[in-house]
């Protein structure tokens, strides 16, 4: 059927029906346009209404530290690299006079970074940013240690120097602890309850498998070796993996857990905080293998920490499955912000957000968009400063009227006088909060101007057609009407819902064409009528 | 428990009356957008439009003594109004009162006329003040009309209730019927205008028999004004039948279903309409104490009653 033949038909079912029915009809197709759509997308492309929540992303910056006296210097260090169970991205690095080069090495990123003639105190910083994902396998319960292996995992099987494969008390504490036979399920299980059941212990050194056996208590690098020598040991490939655990803040601990190579993947175990084939989200892999996090010129002082800053974020699987009609990739393409994509698509929302104020509780606002506008103006200021710069705009407006009233000037000359005080009146702002050192404040004049100026022109109307109380009452109405327009379209998970699913919008238009059939009491009109109402004399 | 049950029963006796008790949105939906078309909204705006259209159909307005349609015509009216007394000023699109001029007696040895307070209005100020009008400065436009009429000279009932302005009865129709009705009477407070919510009283006047039953100031009522002291309440208004029919005519003369209709009554002349409003206010509701879903339930059965409107909800 074509589009023309179902817009017709619409058109003829709309127009047979009575009038409350049209409007009903209206309401019940748009939302099951929109469930329909929905539903299509969900089903047929895959979209997941989980990947709507934002995700916490982490940024994380390598802060290096060292003293050249003046000679070459060499530091080497992992990067971590994207992978099923994190996405890198932003990667920034600053760090005067060294030169960054990178190559992979197996499965590691490794970063060198090489400097000439390097001063005392130099530092090099590099920054990353990163969505990790919490990980959970299911080992099948029957499977039994296979007889060979892929060439690929034939070294997470050797011996090394501190992973004591061979050794024969090894072989006993896998016959002690029944590891030794069964399925690989059962095999994985003693092993890590027994790595785990050790005494944990704040060792800042390195702890060799052996250590570990004998003293009956080791770090978090102890555990993971004896962890990997029993597998390797008992036939399993297994490998150590060095990263950090994410927390706000800043730290010098890294941390080590294990993988054990079943079935064609790499499982993560963490025996020091009892992680059974599953890793929550706060684990940063950066190395696979037992590697040192930095080696670097002898002799230079080094010192490293990390600094590590949390914010919410579109989950990059949701950027990655909304596919369908894809504004979010058209908008990277044609090079134009995040924030420009969710303002345009959230402001049906937030006029929305007015409507009901307006209607359904009855609270005056300088026109119907302008509080949604201006709540995402304030999005890049903060709904503090968006209040403060609407408040400095009307007293702009409010002096300017009353210094050339009795002038009785024409309508647009008088507004664009009054355009010229805003202007003076945020610059001078700006200026002034320069000098005061008031950071903040300087950002005023960065407020979308288009916008003050629709607000300076309908304070004005107001104040002139209604006086200086109702317009008051505008103003606050807006100021409020603004917050929760602010508050609503700043959310992020509602922000992506909307881009993956538009249709949502749909249900705006719905939401509107109910409101705009509502006979109801305005909220400020029972109190209004309330004489009325209550049958007694006002 | 008691307090709950209080405040459970003074919730439902709130929503038990809200649908005779008419809010904006009913208003609107309801009464407006289905009587009005908006095209028709000029017809209310523009006074002098709306004054062409009662001539046309004979009902009584204010004389029109000259129109000023531009800046070259202001001399010509200045001219024809040197030596005539007792006249008003007003914008044709002017709203709540801003541009109105009130002329007193013509003193030839001045050359002027007086103003309310006794300052003297020379043809100058008067000229100058036609520009303004002309020029939109008091109607927000680009330009405007400025109409001239004789000074209503209010009958004595009216006189009493407020001697240095005019009082209006407000009659608020649907197709052509009084529906509810009250006078609106200026205050010192309120700047001579009449709105009330300007600080003007409202004064309720029963349909049926011209007599006014209660008054509202601010939302509270009221027996007497409060700045003159004159009393407001059991005044039968002379003349009500007739304010009742310069209403009806006023309200059929024009294609909008849903009227404000504002009468004065001049001495010599009777009723007279002064303007329509196409989108009344409800604090009529207040002043009155009538819901005016109850005062359209009692409607005569010719006019369409609301409720059925309502119901079928056309917009056409």
């Amino acid at each position: 059927m074509t589009g023309r033949r179902v817009a017709a038909i619409i058109r003829r079912t709309l127009m047979s029906v009575a009038h409350p029915r049209k409007v009903a009809v209206t309401i019940v197709a748009l939302v099951a346009a929109t469930a329909g759509l929905m539903l299509y997308k969900v089903r047929a492309l895959g979209y997941s209404l989980a990947d709507v929540l934002p995700v916490r992303q982490y940024e994380v910056t390598y802060a290096l530290r060292l003293d050249g006296h003046g000679g070459d210097v060499r530091v080497r260090t992992f990067l971590p690299a994207s992978d099923a169970r994190q996405t890198i991205s932003d990667e920034r690095t600053e760090s005067a006079g060294f030169h960054l080069s990178q190559v992979f090495d197996g499965p590691n990123r490794v970063a060198t970074w090489v400097g000439a003639q390097v001063p005392d105190g130099a530092e090099i910083r590099h920054t990353v940013k990163i969505v990790p994902r919490r990980v959970s396998y299911r080992i099948p319960a029957e499977l039994a240690v296979p007889s060979s292996y892929p060439p690929s995992t034939a070294a997470a099987l050797r011996p090394e120097k501190e992973i004591q494969v061979d050794a024969p008390e090894i072989a006993a504490t896998l016959a002690r602890i029944g590891a030794d036979r069964g399925t690989v399920m059962e095999r994985l299980r003693r092993i890590h309850d027994y790595t785990h059941g050790l005494t944990t212990r704040p060792f800042k050194g390195t702890t060799d498998a052996l250590t570990a056996l004998r003293l009956g208590e080791a770090s978090c690098n102890g555990k993971s070796r004896l962890f990997v020598a029993l597998a390797r040991a008992t036939g399993i490939p297994a490998r150590l993996v060095g990263g950090l655990i994410l927390e706000p803040g800043v730290k010098r601990t890294s941390h080590q857990w294990v993988e054990a190579y079943v079935s064609g993947h790499w499982i993560p175990f963490c025996p020091t905080n009892d992680h059974f084939a599953e890793l929550p989200e706060r684990y940063l892999s950066l190395y696979y293998g037992d590697e040192v996090l930095f080696r670097h010129t002898s002799d230079v002082n080094f010192d490293y920490r990390f600094d590590t800053r949390t914010q919410l974020v579109p989950s990059p699987r949701a950027k990655a499955s909304f596919t369908f009609l894809d504004v979010w990739g058209l908008f990277d393409r044609l090079k134009l912000p995040f924030s420009l994509l969710r303002t345009i698509l959230m402001l049906p929302i937030g006029a929305l957000l007015t409507v009901l104020f307006r209607n359904v509780v009855g609270m005056p606002t300088f026109g119907t968009f302008l509080p949604a506008l201006l709540a995402a103006a304030a999005g890049e200021t903060g709904a503090g400063y968006g209040a403060l710069a609407v408040l400095i705009v009307v007293a702009a407006v409010a002096t300017a009227r009353w210094a050339v009233a009795r002038l009785e000037l024409l309508h647009s000359p008088t507004l664009a006088i009054l355009l010229s005080a805003v202007v003076v009146t945020l610059v001078g702002t700006s200026m002034l909060a320069e000098r005061l050192g008031v950071a903040g404040l300087t950002h005023i004049t960065m407020f979308p101007l288009a916008v003050l100026a629709i607000c300076a022109e309908r304070f004005y109307l107001s104040l002139t057609e209604h006086g200086p109380r109702a317009a008051g009452k505008e103003l606050g109405g807006t100021l409020v009407v603004m917050l929760a327009c602010y508050v609503v379209m700043n959310s992020l998970a509602l922000q992506v819902l909307v881009i993956g699913f538009p249709e949502v919008l749909l249900l705006a238009v719905a939401a509107n064409v109910y409101l705009g059939r509502w006979v109801g009491m305005r909220l400020s009109e029972y109190r209004r009528f309330r004489g009325l109402l209550t049958g007694g004399a006002p | 428990m008691s307090l709950l049950a209080a405040a459970r029963g003074r919730v439902r006796a709130l929503l038990a009356r809200r649908e005779a008790v008419y809010g904006i949105n009913r208003r609107n939906l309801v009464l407006v957008y289905p009587n009005n078309d908006r095209r028709d909204y000029p017809l209310a705006d523009d006074k002098l439009l709306a004054k062409e259209r009662f001539a046309e159909a004979g009902v009584p307005v204010p004389e029109t003594l000259a129109v000023c349609d531009g800046l070259f015509s202001v001399p010509g009216v200045v001219e024809a109004l040197r030596g005539r007394s007792r006249f008003v000023v007003k914008p044709a699109n002017g709203s709540g009162g801003g541009g109105i001029l009130v002329a007193g007696e013509w003193l030839p040895d001045a050359g002027g006329w007086r103003r309310a307070g006794g300052a003297l209005l020379t043809p100058h100020a008067l000229a100058r003040h036609l520009a303004d009008v002309v020029f939109g400065v008091h109607s927000n436009q680009l330009e405007d009309r400025a109409f001239v009429e004789r000074r209503v000279d209010p009958h004595d009932v009216f006189a009493a209730l407020w001697a240095d302005g005019l009082c209006d009865v407000r009659v608020i129709t649907l197709r052509g019927e009084p529906v509810l009705s009250m006078i609106r009477v200026p205050t010192a407070e309120s700047g001579g205008r009449a709105n009330l919510h300007q600080g003007g009283l409202g004064i309720a006047v029963e349909l049926e028999t011209g007599r006014t039953s209660r008054a509202l100031h601010h939302g509270r009522a009221v027996e007497r004004h409060p700045e003159s002291g004159a009393p407001l309440v059991g005044i039968a208004l002379p003349r009500w039948p007739e304010i009742l029919d310069v209403a009806r005519r006023a309200a059929r003369a024009v294609p909008l279903g849903y009227l404000g209709v504002d009468v004065v009554v001049d001495r010599e002349r009777g009723p007279l309409v002064l303007e329509i409003n196409a989108r009344p206010g409800l604090e009529i509701q207040n002043v009155t104490g009538v819901a005016l879903g109850d005062a359209l339930a009692g409607l005569p059965a010719v006019v369409e009653v609301p409720g059925a409107l309502a119901a079928s909800g056309s917009a056409a």
